[in-house]
């Protein structure tokens, strides 16, 4: 039964569709009309004008058909999307043919909204793809907003070899995915909190300042951590090892719940983000908390992906009743086996 | 050579080839031709002049003011019919988009008008040279319009910063040149198949304006003596008569001439057939004209008849016509058996059907005797004007004595074919009348005098008798299996009327003297071309449609019996069509997995399949997510749609984003879930 169904859809979404330019409809209502005046004469010269303009209209459907055939478009897309931050996009077009090049093909951007697309043409165009070969186009796409999004597509088009007819493959790069919320660099105030209260934690390798060991070179370690000294006095090379900046593990509150759509949220939001962000490129641990979600504490990009997609899909609750448990209580009272200095983001 | 430059040259080319369609068509005559192809290079330099900015802009719009100006006068008082004007209006604006080009478009639409052009030579033109002219049309037309996209598709990459687009250079032996070439030709295939078998209404229709050609004397109601002396050194083909019944051979039919008009009346100088009655026949419930009824004298003959433009509304065909097929309302016949139609058009294609009468031979037991002639008739058929008792003396000489009226006419034409000459040097050289100088000075004339010589002979003896004017049968053409006719094989004979035969050709004329050159080969292929042009282009109808149906189920059904299999070998319809079917799944699957265009590669989108149920179990109600709408937006929009389906779905959401950004899977509980609510959904009412 599923191929059977699958065919029916097929065979009513197919592959490719067709649509006639402004040109292709003077021609068509050229040709209606060219015909008419034949059947009314009888002349033979215009039904012979008339065949020339439909068979000319079969010719562009097969070489059309020939160029958009064996193509493969082959959608590029970056792992992170930051809200407000153009995103580079990508596809190749691959022409899979073994002997015939591709004419005029054009990679259409299906962007709903053309000021979405960064200094970048919704079509690109690629004047012949030979078999075998193929080529990538790229662009810059902006996401305004956090949360899930649905990327519009891109498909490849094609009006060779007249421009009468415009033939369309499928979309693709049609995903859901997630946008992050926009993470900005950090200002002073913001980068003067990151020194707030919070009990040093222990020591552990990591790239702050601080000194943590000193051990023999290894092959792949950078130059510019070799101890010349050490090195002198052992007679062989010698690397520094940072301590991490654990005094820095911060726990991230969300105060408030916010009002969703409205520009605090999103503003506190892209704060904690952007918080998060510096955080942990400095080698510090993050814990998210929040009225509605908590993420505890962690190191490294993997985490800050969930802290970030937390942050994209929070979405404060209308009233108490929906709300969600969370995580401890963000009043320091109760957090465990050591205390995390903090960092408060008002979100309303 | 860049692209665009490309694009101008072959716009260019373009229109001038709708320029020399006009000409062939007659539309435009050298003078007018002249100037516009020299407005079209004046067009190429001031568009150079003009990226150099060297001329005025108001000289330029001054120039096409005067130019409407003319237009509109042209169009409203000066040109010869609407189409001449609407054809002046078309060149107009063709020129007027070359002239103030500003961007491709003007280009684009210069090139487009011309197609215009063609179409106005169509309605006028049945030359072969339209072949020549469409052919060169549908080479360059497809190539403007590769060049014209791939220019405007590179303007608009140029324009918008797109990639790709590095090269605009075109060669014309680059590949763009060939797909335009293997584009013309698959074109000007398919239209060809395409011509042949959109389905006509009926016969073809002529021309709406078909050229009278020049007047040709010898075919009208008044004829001179010596008239024929001009046309008969003209070698230009005329007519084509081809013969429909292969099975005919022209080597047995020596005899054929092509009958136009007769003439009763001669007052010494000019032969007439003003008083001869005439009636208007109208065209059967079959579509023919029944002229006369067969008498079982002489074979039955079919001649499709095509004619070029001459100036007479006479219709020619083999002596004598019984039936007649053609376009036209009404024909008038006269009662000497001629044949006229006043519809210009119609006169150029035409079947005939005739009964060959070997006047030589006896009649075969059972012919249907000739009515007889009154004695109103023959009174008519016996008037000689004052003529010298030396011609009546002449004529006794001839019949030698003989009473049988078809001995006597045989007599007469032996006389003047053996002791007279033939010539087309027909000098007066007495004062006397033409045919007394002829008979007893001179003894030498066209086939005119020949005729006439005997018809006023056969009369002084008392045989009616009347003077025709037609074709001889001309040259055979082996490569199209039809006569050529020239205009110089127009020629005069006579026929004389014998009790209970009825009226019989005779032809005292040695034309055979003359020797006229021979066309080779090349010639007669060329004329084959054109008569195969006129045949299957210009008269290609319903009837010939319908007879290439039956020639392909015909041949078709001959194939299948050449190639059926022996009886025993017969496999059963059924499982042959089972085998028919395997191969066309087959060649579908091959064809599906070779065709990935326009799909896009890579992983494919994962999308859960409860989740994509959930989605058709929506789409039957009419709900289908939009382009850019999110799974959670569409959960809202479903809530407001129908309140009865949110609560599911909205689950159905959840589980779906969980597995979708989640990157863990369903637990059991939550799979058990899944299947509730997909329940639940599936029951909502």
């Amino acid at each position: 039964m599923k191929p059977l169904r699958a065919a029916i859809w097929r065979l009513f979404h197919p592959r490719r569709t067709i649509k006639p330019t402004r040109d292709g409809w003077w021609c068509l209502l050229v040709a209606v009309g060219l015909g008419v005046a034949a059947i009314n004469t009888g002349n033979n010269l215009l039904y012979l004008l008339v065949s020339a303009l439909l068979a000319l209209i079969v010719v562009s459907g097969i070489l059309s058909e020939q160029a958009m055939r064996g193509l493969a478009l082959t959608p590029i897309t970056p792992e992170e999307l930051y809200a407000g931050r153009p995103a580079l996009l990508g596809a190749t077009v691959a022409n899979r043919k073994r002997w015939l090049t591709s004419y005029s093909v054009t990679l259409e951007l299906l962007a709903p909204d053309a000021r979405a697309l960064e200094s970048t043409s919704r079509f690109i165009y690629f004047r012949r793809i030979e078999a075998g070969t193929d080529r990538l186009a790229t662009w810059e796409q902006t996401l305004p907003r956090r949360g899930r999004a649905r990327l519009a597509g891109v498909r490849i088009t094609t009006r060779f070899p007249f421009g009468l007819f415009m033939k369309a493959g499928r979309p693709a790069l049609t995903d859901e995915v997630l946008v992050f919320p926009a993470v900005r660099p950090l200002p002073a105030e913001s980068l003067g909190r990151l020194g707030d209260a919070g009990a040093p934690a222990g020591r552990r390798r990591g790239r702050g300042n601080d000194l943590y060991n000193l051990r023999p070179y290894r092959p792949g370690d950078d130059p510019r951590f070799i101890h010349w000294r050490s090195s002198a006095k052992a007679e062989a090379l010698v690397v520094r090892e940072h301590e991490a900046d654990t005094s820095h593990d911060t726990r991230v509150v969300l105060v408030g719940r916010g009002r969703a759509g409205t520009d605090a949220l999103e503003a506190g939001l892209s704060e904690a983000a952007s918080l998060a962000t510096a955080l942990v490129r400095v080698g510090a641990g993050v814990e998210l908390a929040g009225p509605d979600l908590f993420v505890p504490l962690g190191h490294g990009r993997p985490h800050l992906r969930r802290v970030l997609t937390a942050l994209a899909l929070y979405e404060p609750a209308a009233t108490a009743a929906e709300r969600a448990p969370a995580g401890p209580p963000v009043d320091g009272t109760s957090l465990g086996p050591r205390r995390l200095r903090e960092i408060r983001v008002p979100l309303a | 050579m860049s692209a665009l430059l490309a694009l101008r040259l072959v716009t260019y080319l373009l229109v001038a080839t709708g320029v020399a369609a006009l000409y062939g068509a007659g539309l435009i005559g050298p003078v007018g031709a002249g100037l516009v192809v020299l407005a079209i290079l004046v067009g190429w330099g001031h568009e150079q002049a003009r990226a150099h900015g060297a001329v005025r802009p108001a000289l330029g719009y001054g120039l096409v003011g005067a130019a409407a100006v003319a237009i509109t006068v042209d169009l409203l008082y000066l040109a010869y019919s609407l189409l001449d004007g609407m054809v002046h209006l078309l060149l107009f604006l063709i020129l007027l988009r070359l002239f103030v080009r500003r961007g491709l478009r003007d280009l684009r639409d210069a090139g487009l008008l011309s197609f215009f052009l063609l179409v106005a030579a169509a309605s006028i033109s049945f030359s072969l040279s339209f072949l020549a002219v469409f052919v060169v049309f549908l080479v360059l037309g497809t190539w403007m319009l590769i060049l014209n996209h791939v220019v405007t598709e590179l303007e608009q990459a140029g324009r918008e910063g797109a990639v790709g687009s590095s090269t605009r250079r075109v060669f014309f032996r680059g590949p763009l040149t060939r797909v335009s070439l293997v584009a013309a030709a698959i074109t000007f295939s398919l239209a060809g198949g395409l011509f042949f078998i959109i389905p006509r209404v009926g016969q073809a229709a002529l021309p709406l304006r078909a050229q009278l050609g020049r007047m040709v004397t010898g075919f009208s109601d008044r004829v001179d003596l010596g008239s024929f002396g001009d046309i008969e050194s003209d070698h230009t083909v005329v007519m084509r008569v081809y013969l429909t019944d292969e099975r005919v051979e022209p080597a047995a039919l020596p005899e054929l001439r092509w009958r136009g008009v007769a003439f009763d009346q001669f007052d010494g100088r000019t032969w007439s057939s003003a008083v001869a009655p005439r009636r208007f026949v109208r065209r059967g419930a079959a579509g023919d004209f029944g002229i006369g009824l067969p008498r079982g004298a002489g074979p039955l003959l079919r001649q499709e008849i095509f004619l070029e433009p001459m100036g007479t509304d006479a219709v020619f065909g083999a002596p004598r016509v019984l039936r007649l097929e053609m376009h036209s309302p009404t024909l008038v016949v006269d009662d000497m058996g001629g044949l006229t139609t006043s519809s210009a058009t119609a006169r150029l294609h035409y079947l005939v059907e005739s009964e060959l009468e070997e006047p030589g031979r006896p009649l075969a037991p059972g012919t249907r005797a000739a009515p007889g002639l009154t004695a109103a008739d023959r009174a008519r058929y016996l008037q000689l004007p004052a003529l010298s008792p030396d011609v009546a003396r002449l004529a006794r000489e001839a019949t030698a004595g003989a009473r049988d009226p078809d001995i006597a006419a045989r007599r007469v034409g032996e006389f003047l074919s053996t002791r007279y000459r033939y010539t087309l040097a027909l000098r007066r050289e007495t004062t006397r009348p033409p045919l007394e100088e002829f008979l007893f000075v001179r003894r030498s004339g066209n086939c005119e005098y020949f005729a006439a010589a005997m018809a006023v002979m056969l009369r002084s003896e008392g045989i009616p008798s009347r003077v025709v004017a037609g074709f001889q049968h001309g040259e055979w053409n082996p490569y199209g299996r039809y006569f050529m006719v020239r205009l110089s094989d127009a020629h005069s004979w006579v026929e004389a009327y014998i009790d209970g035969r009825g009226w019989v050709a005779f032809d005292p004329s040695p034309r055979g003297e003359i020797a006229t050159p021979a066309p080779g080969p090349v010639s007669l292929y060329l004329d084959a071309a054109r008569m195969r042009w006129y045949r299957y282009v210009i008269n290609w109808s319903l009837g010939d449609q319908v007879h290439l149906a039956a020639t392909v189920h015909r041949q078709a059904t001959d194939v299948r019996l050449g190639l059926s299999w022996p009886r025993h070998w017969r496999v059963a319809p059924a499982l042959m069509g089972a085998g028919g079917l395997a191969v066309v799944l087959v060649l579908g699957w091959l064809l599906h997995r070779r065709g990935g265009a326009g799909r896009a590669a890579g992983p494919a989108p994962s999308m859960p399949v409860f989740y994509e149920r959930a989605l058709r179990l929506l789409a039957r109600r009419g709900l289908s997510p939009a382009a850019a709408e999110t799974a959670r937006q569409f959960a809202a929009r479903v809530s407001t749609a129908t309140p009865e389906r949110a609560e599911p779905f909205a689950r159905l959401t959840r589980h779906y984003e969980h597995t979708r950004f989640g990157a863990t899977a369903l637990t059991e509980t939550e799979w058990q879930d899944v299947t509730h609510a997909l329940a639940a959904l599936a029951a909502a009412r």
